[in-house]
């Protein structure tokens, strides 16, 4: 069932940031998600905030934008659009900043060597928006967010915690995995925070009333400020990037090497692969998935092609 | 998972073997076998549908070659399978008409059962009769997995024999498949039948009865249909048997067993089913489109009648925008040709294929030009026009696609689902125009709530 889309979450900065733990796609062609610690399993997003940083990292010709958009709750998102979402890219290039923005996109993760996990959007599209816009993103998120604080509370107090557990007690299937994924990985969330991003959306919805949940107010505000570099300059993304961006890089490569049209060698692709922190062995891995996509073949052994 | 370096590849090597016809040896699948599943760690369904494409140069399609064929239980199907041999009592089973590709095709299809569980089948070859709660031998099946549920299918290579030799005395009641094997029926809401449902107990309104004649068995029968509505949604019913139901009337329906159509639940009134004046008459039916998630739908199984889903537009596909007819078919064209009437005069129409996603879930919806013009505020004409001074047709998209994204919209209409996730061909579309105040009040009061 590749073909059914993912929901895209509607999800404050703060819960998508913490959301370190991987599903990962247990076969090719299907998804895999981040697990927010409120249960969510997050493939896509649609994010909203004040765009506040661009920066073109790659080049004129082959631009990779870096953004920040501020979620008006606190804390940022990271958005990194590469060569292979133009649509996106051409809108980087022209938008003034800082402007509220909307974005729908992938949800990438990056773990570094001391095991510190960053997670940034990659953007299908971004979109200028206007006030109002903003402002039903934040009701329907602060909506959505209270919605799994509510399940959340509910897997509190049942016993049983597996996802089995979860469902005979009354949670909706996919609710009750999130939910058992998260609890089982991070434990029970800090509801104060989701509850803070709650009340500053509702505060800037209702001015006129006095939106106040009695939260201790020394609550830092947001999580710790993420630097998200990228390892080097023109790599969408290197060796801790997902295996669709190390395909994307074969696939690049592919192109480059074929000289002849008779498809790239294998010991350069090898070559090549490596200085892009791409072990032989993986790139057997990503080589025989692309296969099975129908993207590449083998004129012979000791090439490869881009079909 | 089964760790697959202690895996026992004899029953795959010898499925593959016979879905090549014998052409690559054993050892030479044992091999790619070991390469897949160990090596790669691909799972199941990649190696076979990888080894296969390689030596056969095609995906598995359900012609497969017989031979050696594996006997299995339905339990332990694992919608994977080549070419299988099940042995099954058939608890239901029905031969219908449609309409493939053009073409009318016959087909059988129905519930297969054993004693460790029950699928649905479908005997594509639809000339052969089968007789309810008889046993059969279902030879070289294959099957495929979908929503979770396998499905055995008799294809051309395929075989279906009657088997006295096996009595099942109880089938297996609880499964994947959606039948009543007589247990006690549940009382239900329309809204709360899924496609997993199976006895159920339903009381409802009656409207747009109607008759249909079908052909059983070689024999002409009656059977009536129309749709039965309580407060929470409706649902489309058939009665196999003349119970002689009104229009307006609210009946009680108990032992109805559900069946899926593309995800879109029906009650059928059956053998085992009867029906029931109501005591008292209920007022407050569901008329109109009933709201829900995209998630309920998808628990419902994918489908239902007459919905209202609200959501943001979140992509906007390919084929939207301005497109080519033909004047014939009303299929979409994409130069001056019809597949089916050849060269044309095509005629100009504006449709867009959405994708709307509510939070929960997206499905993609098809809008019709009148309510295209409505959200996008471009009219056929504004769009040919557009299209003839850019000189491209794709322009009209892209303009359109810039005033949809991320707007908030009301769809109403049928869904139903396929391999490519849900689909509503829209019957209407409203903008939405959210009272945030309002909303925000709501939020904040329930949440408020709660912490006190």
């Amino acid at each position: 069932m590749s073909g059914i889309r993912e929901t895209s979450w509607r999800i404050f900065a703060s819960e998508l940031n913490s959301a370190s733990y991987e599903i990962k796609a247990e076969e090719e062609m299907k998804p895999s998600y981040q697990v927010s610690r409120l249960g969510a399993m997050i493939n896509r997003v649609l994010i909203a905030g004040v765009l506040t940083e661009k920066e073109n990292i790659g080049s004129d010709e082959e631009p990779m934008w870096r953004g920040r958009i501020m979620d008006p709750t606190g804390g940022m998102f990271f958005i990194n659009v590469g060569r292979y979402q133009p649509e996106a890219a051409a809108t980087m290039a022209d938008i003034d900043i800082p402007c509220n923005v909307a974005v729908i996109g992938r949800v990438k993760s990056y773990t570094n060597e001391e095991d510190r996990t960053w997670i940034s959007v990659r953007p299908d599209k971004v979109v200028q928006i206007d006030e109002v816009t903003l402002n039903e993103w934040l009701l329907d998120t602060a909506a959505s967010t209270w919605k799994r604080l509510v399940e959340m509370k509910k897997a509190a107090y049942i016993e049983d915690k597996s996802v089995d557990g979860l469902i005979s007690a009354g949670l909706g299937h996919l609710t009750a995995k999130g939910v058992s994924i998260a609890l089982e990985q991070y434990g029970m969330p800090e509801s104060a925070t989701y509850f803070k991003s709650i009340q500053t959306a509702l505060r800037a919805l209702l001015p006129d009333k006095n939106v106040d949940f009695g939260l201790p107010e020394d609550l830092a505000d947001a999580p710790e400020e993420i630097e998200l570099e990228p390892r080097s300059g023109n790599t969408p993304a290197a060796a801790g990037g997902s295996s669709e961006d190390k395909e994307e890089i074969i696939l690049q490569l592919l192109e480059e090497l074929d000289t002849e049209g008779k498809g790239a060698p294998r010991d350069e692709l090898e070559d090549q692969a490596a200085s892009k922190g791409i072990s032989a062995m993986e790139l057997e891995e990503i080589s025989n998935s692309l296969m099975d996509k129908g993207l590449v073949y083998e004129p012979n052994l000791r090439y490869l092609k881009r079909i | 998972m089964t760790d697959p370096s202690n895996m026992n590849f004899e029953p795959l090597v010898k499925e593959l073997y016979a879905a090549l016809d014998g052409k690559v040896s054993e050892e030479t699948l044992q091999k790619e076998l070991v390469k897949y599943l160990v090596t790669y760690k691909t799972g199941e369904t990649i190696a076979k549908d990888s080894i296969l494409k390689r030596y056969s140069g095609s995906r598995p399609s359900g012609t497969y070659v017989s031979g050696a064929s594996v006997t299995k239980k339905i339990g332990e199907l694992e919608g994977t399978e080549l070419s299988v041999t099940v042995i099954g009592k058939m608890v239901f089973v029905d031969k219908s008409v449609k309409n493939i590709k053009g073409v009318e095709k016959t087909l059988i299809s129905g519930i297969l059962a054993d004693d460790t569980g029950s699928a649905s089948f479908t005997i594509w070859d639809g000339n052969g009769e089968y007789q309810k709660g008889a046993v059969y031998t279902f030879k070289n099946a294959y099957t495929k997995k979908w929503n979770d549920k396998i499905q055995i299918n008799i294809g051309n290579r395929g075989k279906v024999e009657p088997n006295d030799e096996v009595v099942f005395d109880s089938v297996a009641s609880s499964s994947s498949a959606s039948f009543s094997t007589g247990g006690s029926a549940t009382d239900v809401l329309i809204k709360d039948i899924t496609e997993q449902s199976r006895s159920v107990n339903i009381t409802g309104v009656l409207s747009g009865v109607s008759s249909r004649v079908i052909v059983v068995k070689g024999e002409e029968k009656t059977i009536y249909g129309g749709i039965i509505a309580d407060h929470t949604g409706k649902i489309q019913f058939t009665d196999w048997n003349n119970h002689d139901l009104r229009d307006g009337e609210t009946v009680v329906v108990k032992n109805a067993y559900i069946r899926a159509w593309k995800g879109i639940p029906q009650v059928n009134i059956g053998d085992n089913s009867t029906v029931t004046i109501a005591e008292t008459k209920l007022n407050s039916v569901s008329t109109g489109p009933s709201s829900r998630t995209v998630e309920e739908v998808m628990k419902a199984g994918g489908g239902g009648l007459d919905l209202a889903i609200t959501g943001v537009i979140v992509d906007v596909k390919n084929g939207s925008g301005l497109i080519k007819r033909c004047p014939q078919c009303n299929r979409s064209v994409l130069g001056e040709e019809c597949s089916a009437h050849g060269r044309i005069e095509p005629v100009m129409d504006l449709r867009l294929k959405l994708t709307v996603d509510d939070g929960t879930g997206a499905i993609s919806a098809i809008i019709n030009r009148n309510d295209t013009e409505l959200l996008t505020d471009i009219t056929l004409d504004e769009a040919i026009e557009l299209a003839r001074e850019k000189g491209d047709m794709r322009h009209v998209t892209d303009r359109m696609t810039s005033t949809l994204i991320l707007k908030k919209i009301t769809v109403y209409g049928n869904i139903m689902s396929d391999d490519f996730g849900p689909q509503m061909s829209v019957r209407k579309t409203e903008v939405v125009s959210t009272d945030l105040t309002a909303e925000a009040g709501k939020l904040y009061d329930e949440v408020e709530e709660s912490l006190s």
